[in-house]
């Protein structure tokens, strides 16, 4: 009798328990909500097109000074639980965010910026990247208000996240100074690398001519051009299969300047690109890479030769 | 027939952990037991992020910039035929939105 007694007591706790950790965790997650990309609601959608990012780096407010600085970028703080992660806004839109987190002691790892690229259906966005040889790192997961995603590595290594936004896609704007503007593929095929994203996302392939013998196409949807891909150089010993994002600025030597006063490094110093405009890679303090881009109005404005 | 109160109440709690298993599933906390936003490190360290040659060119092009008359379309990898489907030959490279946001 005693003893039916206390093992009911025990269940009776145990339960209790386990209501109130859960209710609290749903609490904390309740908190933390991924902001929408689009507010109101954009009706575009753009399968293939960059529509964000998010930064991993050990030391939040160093990157909030070193990214506010730099693109004149400003922060709203989210945290639930362990989590630190502010959203980074420009004019108000939110672009992009920051996780804080240690870099686990041993891992030789390190801070990068990781891209999204839209879709519309994640579920087949995955299914399809892992029958062509991905690998899924982060398994599908939803927030609310952003939409669903999963993080995904491609046959050739390199890191990207799919994304279903429950807000459409960002409309398709030039973008403003401080805005991503452009991303790029370095991969040591990159004519293997265009096959397999343009099975999972439906890009039309342009080869483009180039003086340094490598490979470099643009990827596009809806005629506009979203991403390149790039063979990496073939005499670095180093090489590593990866997305780089770039964001608009206004004078890339400048920027490039302000990164290093602001204890970053320059990794490609400044150099006309093919729209004849300047762009730069620089990586923060922490290391993680990002390029910078000039883009005069004039340069879109041309009309077809 | 008559169930042990132990047994139902053991139940209960099994379906509550599936309940709140599934709640976590909608609300983006992470089966890992975090709360919130489980981002990572992916990328190894150590590797070369530059390094780009002169003629490295990795932006878009202008408006419609036309395919240099001297190279095939989808030339692909060393002559090889290209693993990817090139766009159709009298289609140039477009660039990215010229319309400016209205502030």
């Amino acid at each position: 009798m005693k003893c039916t007694h206390r093992r009911s007591l025990g269940l009776t706790s145990l339960m209790a328990s386990v209501l109130i950790l859960g209710g609290a965790a749903l609490a904390r997650a309740a908190d933390f909500q991924l902001p929408a990309l689009n507010s109101p609601p954009s009706s575009e959608h753009h399968p293939g097109k960059m529509i964000w990012a998010d930064l991993v780096t050990p030391d939040l407010a160093a990157a909030e000074k070193f990214y506010g600085g730099l693109f004149g970028w400003t922060f709203q703080r989210i945290r639930a639980g362990e989590v630190n992660y502010a959203v980074a806004m420009l004019d108000g839109r939110p672009i992009g965010g920051i996780v804080e987190k240690a870099i686990p002691a041993g891992q030789h790892q390190q801070s990068a910026w990781l891209t999204f690229l839209a879709t519309n259906d994640v579920e087949a966005g995955k299914k399809a990247a892992v029958s062509h040889g991905a690998k899924v790192l982060r398994d599908i997961k939803s927030y609310p208000l952003r939409g669903r995603q999963c993080v995904l590595s491609d046959p050739e290594g390199a890191v990207f996240a799919l994304l279903a936004s429950s807000s459409g896609d960002t409309p398709d704007y030039l973008p403003a100074t401080g805005d991503w503007i452009w991303t790029s593929l370095h991969a040591k095929d990159a004519g293997a690398e265009a096959a397999f994203y343009q099975n999972l996302l439906g890009y039309d392939v342009f080869d483009q001519p180039s003086d340094d013998g490598l490979e470099h196409l643009i990827l596009s949807t809806d005629n506009y051009a979203r991403a390149s891909a790039n063979d990496l150089e073939r005499d670095s010993a180093r090489r590593h299969s990866h997305w780089l994002n770039f964001v608009r600025v206004e004078n890339a030597s400048d920027s490039a300047a302000k990164v290093v006063a602001m204890g970053g490094r320059v990794l490609v110093p400044p150099r006309a690109d093919r729209h004849g405009g300047m762009l730069a890679v620089v990586a923060d303090p922490a290391g993680a890479p990002i390029g910078l881009m000039e883009w005069s109005e004039s340069d879109t404005k041309a009309e077809p030769k | 027939m008559k169930i042990p109160r132990g047994r139902l109440m053991a139940s209960g709690l099994g379906a509550m952990a599936s309940l709140l298993l599934c709640a976590c599933e909608v609300t983006g906390v992470g089966v890992e037991g975090s709360v919130g936003y489980d981002g990572g490190y992916y990328e190894p360290y150590g590797y070369d992020y530059g390094g780009w040659g002169a003629g490295y060119r990795v932006g878009p092009g202008r408006c419609c910039d036309h395919r240099d008359d001297h190279h095939d379309v989808g030339r692909g990898h060393a002559g090889r035929a290209p693993a990817y489907r090139p766009a159709p030959a009298g289609r140039s490279a477009p660039s990215i939105p010229s319309r400016s946001r209205s502030r």
